[in-house]
């Protein structure tokens, strides 16, 4: 049951390969869905010029197709998933990460980073609510040394800006 | 940074142009707008991530991220100022060809545009909102803006005007392309982005100037129009101009619909509403009832003339009515008939009723303002006309004030007698008569109390003399009365009909007392006694002598008996004056059965003497039946006019004036009436009735007074008269005058009291 080219667009990774997926998959990215919906808007318009056959094909410059494939399967997985739109329901920052999403972000740091900058950058926000979500809970209940540890940083600052910085900060320290 | 920002805006430019203005390559399209996305989005992200990676001074690097981006927004706002600028009209299109060109393209162009940097949009431009004031809005917003400033706004007033001649081509006749209108227009409606009412630019520019020139155009068109046609045609073409100027509607914007419908109100028919309202009274009185119609429509559009003409209407229904009744009296006149027929009278006021009531439906749709204008008219023409009161002159149509009593109660009573009366057979007179008529004109009526007491009198002939044709419609009749009014209204004639069949009851159980009795020969054997309650029936007491004929007297005495035994305490007045009775005659030529006579109760005992002498003088007669002479006198005439008895001499009667029996009686019939002719009383009986009315007007004005003044204990005097003469309304029309008369009659008896210090006021005293 392939679908019809008509159906489907061809993404471009920055290593080149193609990937053709159907655009109703898709379009849960705001970047590609604006670009589909400004072909359609063309061919309804008055200079109809001919799509027949002719498959589109994105560029789509930052993404490695590794991270790629992570995309469209999660776009796959949540084709008929309808999300609160953030523009009308204030959404429910708390709402624990969906359990497939949890699975499916259970990558290696860097792929979690590239899948997050990924969905940022194709507008796929919640992908990226759910990224971050998993991104926050490893910092959650950590202390400054283990979190410094987990995310591999180096503590540049001196004694002194260190000490300004927690007083500060003092109202928020748990006692 | 300086050095990045020229280098992506180097690699973005090129793309604008495209995206703003070139034909699509659709192949092409996808790859330009995600490259260019990228350019933006990665140009975005380094500047962020170069900023976090100096920590030293965090407040101030925010906003040197801020301030970069800010340039790139300022880039892109210079572009497209300067695209604006720089479109070229083509030497084969005019301005707004021109115009609905580029802005066709350029608000494609606007959407992807805002697509491309969907980056800014979503994190650079909702911070700007929140931290600053929204001149900086998101890039569509911001296309729009630039073509307000730089093509719009120097160009507005070229185009609008080119956009109203079009309009007036079109109102002209003239074939336009109403799709360029439509963009143009709406346009306008886009353009409306800063204020909070986003119409504020479309009203400003446009719909103002729109709806001044439409009202110039037909304030011009609509005199001219008037100068050279007819009312008629004119209300065709305003009629047509509106359902076009409706159908343009649609490339107008929703706000304007109202406006423009309110202008062509205004031009069309507001303003040239005098000169409908004079064609008015001709196209009733011509029965055009498809341009009264049309008229009303048009009018109906600006509810304030559809008043004016209500009012005219209500006086052309009133002077018809007027017109047709002074018709008919003056034919009756002229006839010498007399006094104009009830049913002549009641069917004309049925007539002009029905057809302006058809018109009011058929051209007026029912409309309230009509039917109230109708039911107003009717009053006064019904109640107030000049069979009505004779004494008025109705020429003068303005407020007659009042107008006294009318007389049309007593003629709908008189209609409604002659419905139910019994009628010979081969009369035709209540041809085309009805209940329903005398249910019309009785909710005009203005006073139903009179139409109560005059139709009470006539049907208490009807029951007693039993000349009522139908009983069930007697009934019928009175139960639609009680229905229309109240259940008190028709409680006195409810209980007459109970009377008679009270009466109906004694008489049977008289007579099944009459078997037992020894000496029962002198009993009368057929008779219908009516026992009757006093205060329901209309008839007086009578208040002078007689002495019974002796050959009723064992009868009387018995009836009367067995009715005061029944119902011990009841005392029983004779009203012999209503008596009648029937009397054999052998009188008739030999061979010949005798003749039946139909008389009064005093003919009877005027006659019964002749038995035993043929010849009585005047003043014996008055000995005998021991009545006033008047009495005597009326009731005598009939003999001798219908020559039963001799008189002599003939003409004056005096007290020694004769009267023979005949020997021998002749007339074609065998049955005769002597009592039809007894003419006394009658005037006596006018003033009664009019004492009547007035009498009980009083009381219930009385008891209405007390039952407000219970409820309220203290009220003003103006409010009194109002709630009086609101709860008598459905009787009569109360006069304030005669409210005060009852007021001060109340105040000497002590059930009221003028407040101290206020005379305007009254209190109740328990």
């Amino acid at each position: 049951m392939a679908p019809s080219p008509n159906d489907t667009v061809v993404l471009l990774s920055s290593d080149h390969q193609r990937f053709v997926v159907e655009k109703n998959i898709i379009n849960k990215s705001i970047v590609i869905k604006n670009i589909i919906e400004e072909l359609n808007g063309a061919a309804d318009s008055d200079d109809p010029q001919d799509l027949e056959g002719e498959q589109i094909e994105i560029p789509v410059g930052n993404v490695r197709s590794s991270v790629m494939t992570k995309i469209i399967e999660w776009c796959k997985h949540h084709r008929n998933t309808t999300f609160p739109d953030d523009d009308f329901d204030e959404p429910n920052k708390s709402t624990p990460i969906d359990d497939w999403d949890k699975k499916f972000l259970e990558v290696d740091q860097d792929m979690l980073y590239e899948i997050i900058l990924a969905a940022n950058y194709l507008n796929i926000q919640p992908l990226l609510d759910a990224g971050c979500k998993v991104v926050a809970e490893m910092i959650k209940g950590k202390g400054v040394v283990e979190i410094r540890n987990t995310f591999n940083i180096v503590n540049d600052f001196s004694p002194e800006e260190e000490e300004a910085i927690r007083k500060e900060n003092e109202w928020a320290e748990d006692r | 940074m300086k050095r990045q920002l020229d280098l992506t805006w180097s690699n973005i430019e090129p793309n604008l142009q495209t995206i703003l203005g070139s034909n699509f390559n659709n192949a092409q399209s996808p790859k330009l707008h995600m490259e260019t996305y990228t350019a933006v989005y990665n140009f975005c992200l380094r500047m962020s991530l170069t900023t976090n990676q100096s920590p030293s001074s965090f407040n101030s690097l925010i906003l040197g991220y801020d301030q970069v981006i800010f340039q790139l927004y300022t880039n892109v706002r210079d572009y497209l100022a300067e695209y604006v600028n720089n479109l070229q009209i083509q030497p084969d299109e005019n301005f707004l060809q021109f115009y609905v060109r580029t802005w066709s393209r350029f608000n494609i162009g606007s959407a992807y545009l805002n697509h491309i940097f969907d980056y800014l949009n979503r994190y650079w431009l909702t911070k700007q909102k929140t931290d600053y004031a929204n001149d900086i809005s998101d890039i569509n917003t911001l296309c729009l803006v630039q073509w307000r400033d730089y093509m719009f706004n120097p160009n507005s007033r070229v185009l609008i005007d080119e956009i109203l001649n079009q309009i007036e081509l079109q109102r002209n006749n003239h074939y336009i392309d109403t799709s360029i209108l439509s963009k143009a227009i709406s346009s306008m409606v886009l353009l409306g982005i800063n204020n909070n009412t986003t119409l504020s630019l479309y009203i400003d520019c446009f719909e103002s100037v729109f709806l001044e020139r439409t009202a110039k155009f037909y304030d011009n068109e609509s005199n001219d129009y008037l100068k050279h046609h007819n009312v008629i045609d004119y209300m065709k073409k305003a009629e047509s101009r509106i359902n076009e100027e409706i159908s343009r509607l649609f490339y107008l914007d929703d706000h304007t619909k109202p406006l423009l419908i309110e202008t062509l109100d205004k031009s069309l028919i507001k303003k040239h509403a005098e000169e409908l309202y004079i064609e008015f009274d001709n196209l009733l009185a011509t029965n055009d009832n498809e341009n009264v119609h049309r008229m009303y429509t048009l009018l109906k559009r600006v509810p304030d003339t559809l008043t004016v003409l209500a009012n005219l209407f209500q006086n052309y229904v009133k002077r018809e009515g007027l017109k047709e009744v002074l018709n008919i009296k003056n034919n009756s006149a002229t006839t010498g008939n007399g006094p104009v027929n009830a049913k002549l009278y009641v069917k004309v006021l049925i007539k002009v009723y029905l057809k302006y009531k058809s018109i009011v439906r058929e051209a007026f749709e029912d409309y309230h303002t009509f039917t109230k204008a109708l039911d107003e008219s009717c009053r006064d023409y019904i109640n107030f006309n000049s069979i009505a009161s004779p004494r008025v002159n109705f020429n003068n149509t303005g407020n007659l004030g009042n107008l006294g009593n009318s007389k049309t109660p007593e003629y709908l009573a008189k209609y409604a007698d002659m419905l139910l009366k019994k009628k010979n057979k081969e009369s035709d007179i209540t041809n085309n008569m009805s209940e329903d008529d005398i249910m019309i004109i009785f909710t005009f009526l203005n006073d139903k109390d009179a139409f109560e007491i005059h139709y009470r009198k006539l049907l208490a002939k009807r029951l007693i003399y039993g000349t009522s044709s139908n009983l069930e419609a007697e009934e019928s009749l009175i139960t639609r009365l009680q229905r229309e009014n109240s259940i008190e209204y028709t409680s006195k004639m409810t209980k007459m009909f109970q009377d008679m069949k009270a009466s109906e009851n004694l008489k049977n159980e008289f007579f099944d007392k009459v078997t037992k009795i020894p000496n029962k020969d002198e009993i009368i054997k057929d008779f219908n006694p009516y026992i009757l309650s006093e205060t329901m029936w209309p008839f007086k007491p009578y208040k002078y002598n007689f002495k019974l004929p002796e050959e009723l007297e064992p009868t009387h005495d018995l009836l009367e008996s067995l009715y005061t035994m029944k119902h011990s305490g009841r005392f029983v007045k004779w009203i012999w004056n209503l008596c009648r009775g029937e009397v054999k005659a052998n009188l008739s030529r030999s061979g010949k059965p005798p003749f039946m006579l139909t008389m009064s109760l005093f003919q009877m005992s005027i006659i019964l003497p002749f038995n035993k002498k043929p010849t009585y003088t005047f003043k014996e007669l008055l000995d005998i039946t021991e009545l006033p002479s008047e009495q005597l006198a009326g009731n005598i005439t009939p003999f001798v006019t219908l020559r039963l008895l001799n008189q002599s001499p003939p003409n004056a009667i005096n007290p020694d004036t004769k009267f023979t029996v005949v020997k021998e009686y002749r007339s074609k019939r065998m049955r005769v009436n002597f009592a039809a002719n007894i003419r006394i009383e009658q005037k006596q009986e006018e003033e009664d009735t009019a004492k009547e009315i007035s009498d009980d007007r009083r009381l219930f004005l009385k008891a209405c007074i007390v039952r407000i003044m219970k409820a309220r204990k203290t009220l003003k005097h103006v409010t009194l008269l109002t709630e009086v003469i609101n709860q008598s309304h459905s009787r009569f029309n109360a006069q304030p005058n005669d409210i005060k008369k009852c007021i001060d009659d109340l105040i000497e008896r002590a059930y009221l009291k003028r407040q101290d210090g206020n005379n305007d006021v009254y209190e109740y005293l328990a």
